[in-house]
């Protein structure tokens, strides 16, 4: 990887997000700020409602703020036209989704090098095979969508989201459709590209279980950031602190 | 482009309806092409051998835009006959006088009465056709003939403008038409407009010294110039087939790109969540345009392949039923025709891609966010370009019309046929939004049942789906009221005013025949007139005026239109002779624009008929001819033109309610199977299928009936204006004839593909679930 990082991979200074307007206004965001550091696993975690899946939309570069910046790889998104942030979310973000990831007129293989294509780059050979066997669906390369397991489907989301070599990538509950093995599985995959590529992911989510893979937890209420909790023990001591979160 | 394919290929139900419409509209263009392109001017056959033709000289376009000619002289003939003779490398120098003959089998006259107009020739003019004699010999005396068919010696009854003939066949000829002695035929024709040129030697060589010898006397035509002497009857036919074809053209096209844009618009709104996917990791705007276009290119070429072969092998099987409806010549042949069918295959991609154009640009401003939303509600049933064009096409249709009265005769009727159009799409557009309060209205009475609760607020929310449902219906019903309801108001009106010219209660009429011999006419009680025509010139100009050669008249007696004329008249007669005649009245009930005595009129103008006698006592019996009402006659003329009117509107009704069809059909398969999920919870609520068909079918009968009230209101309107703007103009009222039955059919139709089709994907789901 040669992209130069200078000092996080995706900053948040002071971001709102409020919809609508006047009375009816709904603050999602109320000024939060948040650093994520390179090659770190952040898992993001709070009750329905708390602005959790707009904190992603919002530090991804899928949804504007209403105020304050945000920074992905050191460039700001702020002022950024659709299709610059467009551009820049192809080659530095990379994505995986509750469900419906992939585009069900294509194969496995043609679903990873899609994001590669889209930029007009031709997959170097092998390229895209060597993620699909990372993810361990090599021999479900020409398999389509609806020929694959839920939990395959995610494996394949998460190969597509990492050819890139993107410098961030954004799992909006990932395993919120999975059963139990298929769920550990695709954590097993983050927490890899983590220890092992350096890969920074946040991941929204529910559930403490999942969070416990991450080496911080941001717990948010109210449109902002509540509590930290670094390298947690395990999923009982986040879920004791979510409790706490939920009592206030 | 790769991409584009593997999604056509994969939801190709998605494209299915983009499919079938280019294909269908390629099929209809590249028939209609190949049937156009094929009907070409040809030099007659009876002239296919002569290289080189002389035609008597112009006069000037008449008033269709023909070109009008005058005939030689006998003497101009004859002078200048034997100065193209005297030419080097012409071998003979052939005029070709033509005169009314037909051939009467068992008291009844045979053949087309048009073409029985010029089937009488002189022998030696049959070597320009090539024709020689079979067997016997040829004809030399009045009263012989050589022809195909019977054998020397047999004798063989014929009608001419004088009346029947009892000819004796010399000779059996090898080709078409009627051969007298060159002499006979210079007496019973009117003048000779065509001298040919046999050759030996370079023909071109030929037509330029012929030219000059000719000057301007004449023009010569050598090579593919020939062409031009196609007659002008068979230039007409041809005419009246290219507008058929020209319409179907245009029909086709312009419904093609409301098919296609329908479909793709509902296709990518179903799309949405796709989309934004693709926009999520790292699709541009432009990307999304491009590959949109990219999948319609695919289905538009897929479709193209099937339309052209489609269109070409269809176009051979239409040439004789055109040929029966009298919209092509006989022996019209079918060619291949590469251009016209590259042009449609052409025509089908330009038509997808302007279809898809809208669709495309709405789906790349589709957010990435929408990946993560399930959406398939319906966000705003108009978006502001909807407004903005329906109420523009409302207003525009409202102010033509209202403008109507103040316009030209020959501006009104396309100004009403074009603010029909603004209005229909105006209405299409703005359907979204009369939906809402028409649904209330219609389900008012059902309110109370689960059914009509269900249709009710299916409608109310999905008023966008609704309205792509109710727009080809609107389309459809509106233009089939609109042009129903304009051929039926004006036959009507037409009908009645022709009646009120034939003042006597019985006429004499030609029966098989193109008119009434002197035999015929001789002995009759009642009038008649000898109908032909001549050439005036008046300062320059020259006009051919229809002329009636009656009894009692002295010298030239012209019609009330025509009272602007010199009091001496210099007037051209068929034979090419010119008188100057005295005008000596001047009337209002004139037949032809200018009467002259009978027999002046039958001493310029052998092949002269009379077109009918009005009876004022019995008449006695002759051949080729019945005795009619007036009211009858007139109809004979009425019904003709009806009847090609009639084909006229059932081809571009037909092609109009079957794309309705399809694209009706279309939009419910498609809205129907992606609410699976909604009739599954309908189903788990305790709904049998029963009870899903009872919505889908209510739903689809409701846009039907939205659709039908939009466009026949539309259409009622259009008329209502165009009836009161002729009203004012002419000062009679007339009466708005709709045949409400036709347009009950169009209707009817409609609502029963779209039951169909809304039911269809409701019973596959059952099946499959089982």
């Amino acid at each position: 990887m040669t992209i130069t990082t200078i000092g996080t991979a995706v900053r948040l200074r002071a971001v709102s997000r409020i919809y609508g307007t006047g009375e009816s206004a709904v603050t999602a965001l109320d000024a939060v700020d948040v650093d994520i550091a390179p090659a770190t696993f952040t898992a993001v975690m709070g009750p329905s409602g708390s602005g959790k899946s707009t904190l992603l939309h919002c530090a991804a570069g899928l949804d504007r703020p209403t105020g304050g910046e945000v920074s992905i790889d050191g460039v700001s998104l702020t002022g950024l036209s659709e299709r610059a942030l467009t551009k820049l979310r192809r080659a530095r973000v990379g994505f995986v989704f509750q469900a419906f990831n992939l585009i069900p007129a294509l194969s496995a293989e043609q679903n990873v090098a899609l994001p590669l294509r889209l930029a007009g780059r031709r997959p170097a050979a092998g390229e895209v095979r060597e993620m699909l066997a990372e993810v361990g669906l090599a021999d479900r390369a020409r398999h389509r969508p609806s020929e694959l397991s839920g939990g395959q489907q995610q494996r394949v989301a998460i190969a597509r989201a990492l050819v890139t070599r993107p410098a961030v990538l954004f799992a909006d509950e990932p395993t919120g459709a999975l059963d139990t093995t298929a769920s550990r599985e695709v954590l097993r995959l983050l927490r890899t590209a983590v220890d092992r590529h350096a890969q920074t992911v946040v991941m929204v989510t529910h559930d403490p279980y999942a969070a416990a893979h991450a080496d911080r937890v941001l717990l948010l209420a109210d449109g902002r950031v509540a509590d930290v909790l670094d390298h947690p023990a395990g999923a009982p001591e986040i879920a004791v602190r979510m409790a706490r979160l939920e009592e206030r | 482009m790769r991409l584009a394919w593997d999604m056509v290929r994969h939801r190709f139900a998605a494209f299915a309806g983009t499919f079938v419409a280019i294909a269908l509209g390629v099929g209809v263009v590249a028939g209609s092409t190949t049937l156009w392109a094929s009907s070409q001017p040809e030099t007659p056959q009876r002239l296919s051998a002569t290289p080189v033709l002389v035609h008597s000289p112009s006069v000037g376009d008449n008033d269709d835009g023909y070109p009008e000619y005058r005939s030689w002289t006998i003497a101009e003939a004859a002078a200048l006959t034997g100065r193209l003779a005297a030419l080097p490398g012409v071998t003979a120098a052939i005029p070709d006088p033509a005169f009314y003959v037909q051939r009467v089998v068992g008291g009844r006259p045979t053949g087309d009465p048009e073409t029985a107009l010029t089937e009488g020739h002189a022998w030696s003019s049959a070597a320009l056709g090539g024709y020689r004699l079979s067997a016997g010999a040829a004809p030399a005396r009045p009263g012989e003939v050589a022809l195909a068919g019977p054998a020397p010696g047999s004798r063989i009854d014929v009608l001419t403008a004088r009346g029947p003939a009892t000819w004796t066949v010399t000779g059996t000829t090898d080709g078409p038409g009627f051969y007298v002695a060159d002499a006979t035929a210079a007496a019973l024709s009117a003048g000779v407009r065509l001298i040919g040129l046999t050759v030996s030697g370079d023909a071109e060589a030929v037509a330029a010294a012929a030219r000059s010898a000719v000057g301007t006397d004449g023009t010569v035509l050598s090579g593919a110039a020939r062409d031009r002497l196609e007659p002008e009857s068979v230039t007409r036919i041809r005419w009246l087939g290219a507008q058929l074809l020209i319409a179907m053209v245009a029909l086709g096209s312009f419904v093609a790109i409301f098919v296609v844009a329908s479909t793709c618009a509902l296709s990518a709104a179903q799309r949405r969540r796709e989309i934004g996917l693709l926009r999520a990791v790292g699709a541009t705007p432009g990307q999304v345009i491009r590959m949109m276009y990219a999948e319609t290119l695919v289905v538009a070429v897929l479709g193209g392949a099937v339309g052209v072969p489609l269109g070409a092998l269809a176009a051979p099987l239409l040439a004789p039923p055109l040929v029966a409806a009298g919209l092509e010549p006989a022996g019209f042949a079918v060619t291949g025709q590469p251009a016209a069918l590259a042009g449609s295959f052409a025509l089908g991609i330009v038509v997808a891609l302007a279809g898809v154009w809208t669709a495309a640009r709405r789906s790349s401003r589709v957010p990435a966010l929408d990946a993560l939303r399930d959406a398939a509600v319906e966000h705003r049933a108009m978006t502001r370009p909807r407004w903005i064009l329906g109420v523009l096409g409302i207003a525009a249709g409202a102010a033509l019309l209202i403008a109507l009265p103040t316009m030209s005769t020959d501006a009104q009727s396309s100004a009403m046929m074009g603010a029909a159009m603004l209005l229909l799409v105006g209405a299409a557009l703005l359907a979204p939004v009369l939906i809402a309060p028409l649904v209330r209205l219609t389900t008012w009475p059902w309110r109370r049942g689960a059914t009509g609760m269900l249709v009710r607020e299916g409608t109310l929310t999905g008023a966008r789906r609704v309205a792509s449902t109710a727009a080809p219906v609107l389309l459809t019903v509106g233009f089939a009221v609109l042009l129903t309801g304009t051929v039926s108001t004006i036959s009507q009106s037409a009908g009645a005013d022709e009646a009120a010219d034939v003042p006597a209660a019985l006429v004499a009429a030609p029966d098989g025949v193109p008119g009434l011999s002197d035999a015929a006419v001789a002995g009759q009680p009642g009038d008649s007139y000898l109908s032909s025509h001549a050439l005036v010139t008046v300062g320059g100009t020259t006009t051919r005026y229809g002329v009636a050669g009656t009894d009692g008249l002295t010298g030239v007696v012209l019609s009330r239109e025509l009272a602007d004329l010199p009091r001496r008249l210099d007037l051209r007669f068929p034979d090419g002779t010119t008188t100057t005649l005295p005008v000596t009245a001047v009337r209002d009930d004139a037949p032809e624009a200018i009467l002259l005595p009978r027999d002046l009129v039958r001493r310029h103008d052998p092949g002269a008929l009379t077109p009918a006698v009005l009876l004022d006592g019995p008449a006695g019996p002759a051949t080729g001819l019945r005795v009619l009402t007036a009211r009858a006659y007139v109809q004979i003329d009425i019904d003709e033109e009806g009847e090609i009117v009639q084909i006229f509107l059932a081809v571009l009704l037909a092609l109009g309610v079957g794309y309705t069809g399809l694209a009706v059909a279309n939009t419910l398969l498609m809205a129907t199977a992606a609410r699976r999920e909604e009739f599954r919870a309908l189903r788990l609520a305790g709904g049998g299928t029963s009870h899903v068909l009872r919505v889908t079918s209510g739903e689809a009968l409701l846009a039907v009936a939205t659709g039908t009230l939009l466009g026949g209101t539309v259409a009622l309107f259009c008329l209502l204006a165009a009836r009161r703007s002729i009203e004012e103009e002419i000062g009679q009222a007339i009466e708005l004839v709709i045949p409400w039955g036709q347009n009950v059919a169009v209707a009817l139709v409609c609502a029963l593909v779209a039951v169909v089709a809304a039911g269809v994907p409701v019973l596959r789901a059952r099946a499959g679930s089982r």
